[in-house]
Formats: C-alpha cells, sequence, structure tokens
C-alpha cells in the first residue's frame, strides 16, 4: 500500500465506526454468545419474570433515554445511532435466525449443533446479545427521532417504535408467559391442568364439559392400487367428496354413488343407516369399465375403530375406498365453575377462544382415535399479561406499514 | 365447474395474453397497435377473474389453501402490477413481464393438475384467512416484480447504459410490497394468537417469512443511506428475493419442515 493511500484511508477504529468496525463488534457478540453456551453448565434457559422484566425493560428505557441525552459525544453512542450498526446488527440477527430457519430446533445428536445451542436460538447467548445491540441501535434511533418529531417523519417513529416495543416486550414476556392444557372428560368436572414442563397445576376454576362436538366432511372417494397400497392420483387429480347421485371418472372407470349414509353398519348384503357409537359412513357404489362395459356394484366403508373398512376391487390394478372423513369443525360445550359457585356456559371452537379472567381458553384437540365419538376435549389456557404491550407495538406497526405504502411513492414522486 | 375447466380457461387466457404480448411488440414501432394490446390483455384478465370467481364459489372455500391455488393468485395480481406500474412508470418491458410471468403460473398450474379438495381444516376457518393470504400473495407479486427489475438493472450495467431511474423503480415495488408484507406477517400474527394461543412460535414458515422481511429490511436501509451505489443494492434485492422463494417453496424441503404448522398442502 502506498503512501498516498494510506493517508486517505481512515484507520481502524478511527472516528466514526464504518462497516468493518460494525460487523467486528458484532460478531465479537455472536462469538461471545456462544462462547457462553459452551461453558455455561446450566442448562435453563435465561428468562426474567415479573417483577425483574418490569424493572429492566424500565430501567433499560430510562438508560437509552439517557444515553441519547448526554452521552451522544461518546464514541459508542454515535456509532449505536449510525447507520452502519443498524445494518450490521440486521444482518447479523438475519444469519442467526437463518441458522434456525435450516436447523431443526430440537433436541440433536449432533455435538457441534449441541455444544453451539444452535438447536435452541432463541434462547442462545449469542441471538440475546445480537438481539440485544439490534433493540439497542432501534431503541436510541427511536428516542431521536421521538425527541425530534416532525410529522414527515410519522411513519418512522411509528415503524421503529412499533417494532422496538412488540420485539422487547415479547422478548421479555416470555418469562410471565403461561401456557397450560387440561383434559376434559363429557359429563365431568376438571381443574388439574399441566404446564408446559408436564408440572400439574390446580386451577382457581374447573371445567364440566357438557357436550364435545365434531362436524365432518363426507369422506372421500380414492382409486388404490392394489400392489403398493397407495392413492394412485388419476392423472394426478386428486379425490372426490362422497355425495349420492354424483358421478366419478378415475381413469376408465365410471363410478356412480347410489347410496351414502354418514353412519351405518352392515346387515347381510347391505348397510344401513344407525345411530351407535363407532358407526362408519358407508356407500353403495356402481362401477362400470367404460372399456369392456362390466358392472360392478357394492357397498363401501371407510371404517372406524369399531369396525373394519370395506373397499371394493374394480380390476386386478385397483379398488375404489373410502378415506376416513376430515374434520370440518369440533367444539366443546363447556361450564366454567367458580369456587363462588358461579357457572358461566360458552362453546368453544379453533379460531374462538373464550377470555376468562385474564386467560384466553382454547379448543386444542380430541382424542383422535375415537375421531366423532371422543367424549375428551383438550383445551389450553393461556395467559400474558405483556399482550397489550405488543398490541400498542403491532398496530403501531400496522399504521406504519399502510403510511408507507401511501406515503413511499410520493416521497419519490417529489423528488423527480 | 372445477379446475376441471382450467384447461379450456387457461388456454383462452394464454392465447389472448401471447397475441397481446405480438402487438405489444409491434407497438414499439407502431404506437397506435398498443391500444389493440391492452385490449386483448384486460379481457384476457376479466376471463381469468370469472375463472376464479366460479371456482371460489365452486369450491366453497377460499381458494387459497394449495400451492396450486396460490399460484392461480398469483397469475391474477401480477397483470394488475403490470397495468399499474406501466400507467405510472410507462415501461413496456414491464407489462410484458407481468403478462409472460402469469402466464408461465397458469402453465405450471396446466402441467400440475390440481387437487378437487373442498376441505378445508378448523385452524383455516378464520376471518383472518382471506386477508392473511391475500396481502401476502399480492405483496410476493409485487416483490417478483422488484426483482425483475434488480435483474434488469445488473443487465444493464453489464451493458454500461444503467439508468438510475431503473433503482427508483425498484424502491417503488420494494416500498409498496414490503408495506404488504409487513401487515402480511402482523396479520398472521393477530391470526395464531386467536388459532393457536400465540403470536409467534417461530414456527419454520414463520422463520422464513421472518427472513423475507429482514432481507428487505436490508434493502430499503441501505437503498435509503448509499443511494450511489446501485450495483450492492441489486445484488442485495437479488438475495433478499432469493428468501422469499424459500420462505414460499422452500420450507417444505428443508430439514426443519415436519415441524411447521404451515404444510397444509399434502392432499
Amino acid at each position: 500500500m502506498s503512501e498516498n493511500n494510506i493517508k486517505i484511508q481512515r484507520n481502524l477504529w478511527e472516528n466514526p465506526w464504518g462497516y468493518i468496525e460494525s460487523f467486528f463488534i458484532g460478531i465479537g457478540l455472536i462469538i461471545t454468545g456462544l462462547f457462553l453456551e459452551v461453558f455455561s453448565t446450566s442448562n435453563n434457559v435465561f428468562t426474567l419474570s415479573y417483577p425483574y422484566n418490569v424493572i429492566f425493560l424500565i430501567g433499560y428505557i430510562v438508560v437509552l433515554f439517557v444515553l441519547y441525552k448526554w452521552f451522544t459525544n461518546s464514541q459508542i453512542i454515535r456509532w449505536l445511532t449510525k447507520v452502519p450498526a443498524s445494518i450490521s446488527s440486521i444482518v447479523l440477527v438475519t444469519v442467526l435466525v437463518m441458522i434456525m430457519g435450516i436447523i431443526p430446533q430440537i433436541p440433536s445428536e449432533n455435538k457441534i449443533i449441541n455444544n453451539l445451542g444452535l438447536n435452541h436460538i432463541t434462547s442462545n447467548w449469542a441471538f440475546l446479545l445480537i438481539l440485544f445491540q439490534f433493540l439497542t441501535c432501534l431503541g436510541l434511533i427511536s428516542i431521536k427521532r421521538i425527541l425530534q418529531f416532525k410529522w414527515s417523519n410519522f411513519g418512522f417513529v411509528l415503524n421503529h417504535t412499533g417494532l422496538f416495543l412488540a420485539l422487547t416486550a415479547g422478548v421479555l414476556g416470555t418469562g410471565d408467559l403461561q401456557r397450560l392444557s387440561i383434559n376434559v372428560y363429557e359429563g365431568k368436572p376438571s381443574w388439574v391442568a399441566t404446564d408446559q414442563q408436564k408440572k400439574e397445576i390446580e386451577l382457581p376454576f374447573a371445567f364440566f364439559l357438557k357436550d364435545f362436538l365434531i362436524d365432518e366432511y363426507n369422506p372421500k372417494l380414492a382409486l388404490v392400487d392394489n400392489k403398493t397400497g397407495s392413492i394412485a392420483h388419476n392423472d394426478g387429480k386428486n379425490l372426490y367428496l362422497v355425495e349420492k347421485g354424483e358421478t366419478y371418472y378415475f381413469n376408465n372407470f365410471e363410478v356412480k354413488i347410489d347410496n351414502f349414509l354418514s353412519n351405518a353398519i352392515r346387515f347381510g348384503m347391505r348397510y344401513e343407516a344407525v345411530n351407535e357409537i363407532g358407526s362408519p359412513p358407508a356407500a353403495k357404489v356402481t362401477v362400470k369399465n367404460i372399456e369392456n362395459d362390466s358392472i360392478k356394484t357394492a357397498w363401501i366403508s371407510s371404517g372406524s375403530f369399531r369396525y373394519p373398512y370395506e373397499s371394493l376391487k374394480i380390476s386386478k390394478e385397483y379398488s375404489v375406498v373410502m378415506t376416513i372423513p376430515e374434520v370440518k369443525k369440533f367444539s366443546s360445550d363447556i361450564d366454567i365453575l367458580t369456587k363462588e359457585g358461579e357457572r358461566i356456559s360458552t362453546v368453544l371452537e379453533v379460531n374462538k377462544p373464550f377470555k376468562y379472567k385474564g386467560w384466553k381458553i382454547y379448543q386444542l384437540s380430541y382424542d383422535d382415535k375415537m375421531g366423532k365419538w371422543s367424549n375428551l376435549s383438550v383445551l389450553e389456557l393461556v395467559k400474558d399479561p405483556w399482550l397489550p404491550l405488543i398490541y400498542i407495538g403491532i398496530f403501531m406497526m400496522i399504521a406504519g406499514a399502510i403510511y408507507m405504502f401511501w406515503m413511499g411513492n410520493k416521497i419519490t414522486k417529489n423528488q423527480e | 365447474m372445477t379446475w376441471i375447466d382450467f384447461p379450456l380457461y387457461s388456454s383462452i387466457i394464454v392465447i389472448l395474453w401471447f397475441i397481446g404480448l405480438v402487438f405489444l411488440l409491434i407497438s414499439y414501432k407502431k404506437q397506435a397497435v398498443l391500444k389493440i394490446a391492452n385490449l386483448l390483455f384486460v379481457s384476457g384478465w376479466a376471463v381469468m377473474i370469472l375463472f376464479v370467481v366460479k371456482l371460489w364459489i365452486e369450491l366453497d372455500r377460499p381458494p387459497m389453501r394449495t400451492l396450486g391455488e396460490t399460484r392461480l393468485w398469483y397469475a391474477t395480481f401480477l397483470p394488475l402490477i403490470g397495468f399499474v406500474t406501466f400507467i405510472r412508470w410507462k415501461y413496456k418491458w414491464f407489462l410484458a413481464y407481468s403478462f409472460i410471468m402469469a402466464s408461465m403460473f397458469l402453465a405450471i398450474n396446466y402441467l400440475n393438475p390440481e387437487t378437487y379438495s373442498k376441505t378445508l381444516m378448523p385452524a383455516l376457518q378464520s376471518p383472518w384467512f382471506i386477508p392473511h393470504v391475500l396481502v401476502y400473495l399480492f405483496s410476493y407479486a409485487v416483490l417478483a416484480a422488484s426483482s425483475i427489475v434488480a435483474i434488469k438493472g445488473w443487465f444493464d450495467s453489464y451493458k454500461g447504459n444503467f439508468n438510475i431511474e431503473t433503482l427508483k423503480l425498484a424502491d417503488n415495488l420494494v416500498y409498496i410490497g414490503f408495506a404488504f408484507l409487513t401487515l402480511g406477517l402482523l396479520f398472521g400474527a393477530l391470526w395464531a394468537k386467536e388459532a393457536w394461543g400465540h403470536y409467534w412460535t417461530w414456527d419454520p414458515k414463520e422463520v422464513w417469512a421472518f427472513l423475507t422481511w429482514m432481507g428487505y429490511l436490508i434493502y430499503i436501509h441501505y437503498r435509503y443511506f448509499h443511494a450511489q451505489k446501485s450495483k450492492q443494492a441489486l445484488t442485495i434485492l437479488a438475495l433478499a428475493f432469493v428468501v422469499l422463494l424459500v420462505c414460499w417453496f422452500g420450507v417444505n424441503y428443508l430439514p426443519v419442515a415436519n415441524t411447521s404448522v404451515h404444510t397444509y398442502t399434502q392432499y
């Protein structure tokens, strides 16, 4: 390198810090974090819970404010409010999240993955440290733009502050997040739930399941390869819903559905509609081979946990089968019983949770072996006291996105 | 009327658009025929809308569940974006691109016949379903358009006649696309809270959606502060689109796929 060049080039760590220094610091943080992962012996996930997370949040914001207000002259603070620090931390957070998107986040046999904690990125020290730098940049910049508020910065403030709030509250809120599941049986009160560590927790109220209901779609008709037992895809086109009177075409077969019963049992040569636990759907089909006009008629059934399935062999290669019906809707008709003797009735359904005393109660699952005859309903209870803060952040970002959509164009138009 | 009629409809659409493209090409020499080209494009698009509407009614559920159905929406949105961009920026090549891409998606759907499945699992039965998916697909279509602009930019600067206007077009598309990407992501979070009890669970699809968002975030910040470094910006834009493609198609093939709740397409 010539003398001239050195004079023009800025030295490393000379003011102001640029991209090289920023990535140097960021990667340094990541390496520090990975060292912590390798050498820390405790398997406990680092989380803060109430009241420490609230104290931390308030302290963090106060510190950021003080730093911005009185320490802007210091090298580090000036660096943190500049672009290279932001972009480098966005890039490095992206890199770590990408690892999470490639390596399954489940217990692993691989030594490297295990030691570096690459299968639990969200609680990995490397991730927490770089996220901390990212949030610090974001926080300082938000404070800066709020204090120097101009209407033209409105979208900027919404987007940056919203993201800061949502992310910080999300990270700090994990310590207070409670997710419990509870098995509720028809005709019996239940009040003992289990948390994610399989620990039993007694609830201050009980659930009484009056009725568990499943709505099903009709079963589907499929062509199955007799040799492999797998579904032959009829030119890649898929399965048909069984409906009385419909005619479908599979390869050179014309399949007509003469009759369909959603709950039926075989009586001799035929199926009859019944109302009995475990009675499967059944259909009478007429299959015509278009090539040689031969006709076959038979009853087929998808079977259930109590009764076997029945298919119809239509040629050497293929059989017609009925698939097990898919679930359309499942819901629990429950009463919530309090110690004070109150009784609150509600119906829980997927996508329709019920709010009660700070809990959100969800329909989670049921005994899928029993299907629509299940008398077990699994409910989930979630309590997330940080949710309002996260929602404020999310709605600020939604407003910011709409602003961006609207103004993004105008700004460029004005520049023309 | 379901996907059975798709070959018929898609051929009508593609033929109309193809003739339109020929007229568009002629219009470089003879400006007057541009109107004929536009007429053909619009009538093809009208047929497209007719098909989507009929399919929706027939399926009795929003046709947004499978990859094939999302490709159909993509083919619907691209021409719209092409037109709006054309009206605003007068780029004929961009109009041509959007119709060629839309035709390509129709061709892919023609070669991979779709499921006739009418069923929709309980988790997807929500008022959030339609806004979440539509906003996302619109955003993907706009961002795909921006990456084509990036390729054109690369090509131009390789030939030495790069125009900063090209990058401004890319910026506009990214801003619109990113705004919708943000909305899609946040609608997804709000929906997840209603359906699964938590707004963010780092499900593989969520991870890659977040990465896509971060990719375009990098582009926007880079462009904002380094307005003159066009080549680096174009590279970032192209890379961000690769991440988007992984999110859209690729997640199913990654080792993380079987831990995802977003794989609705096995049947």
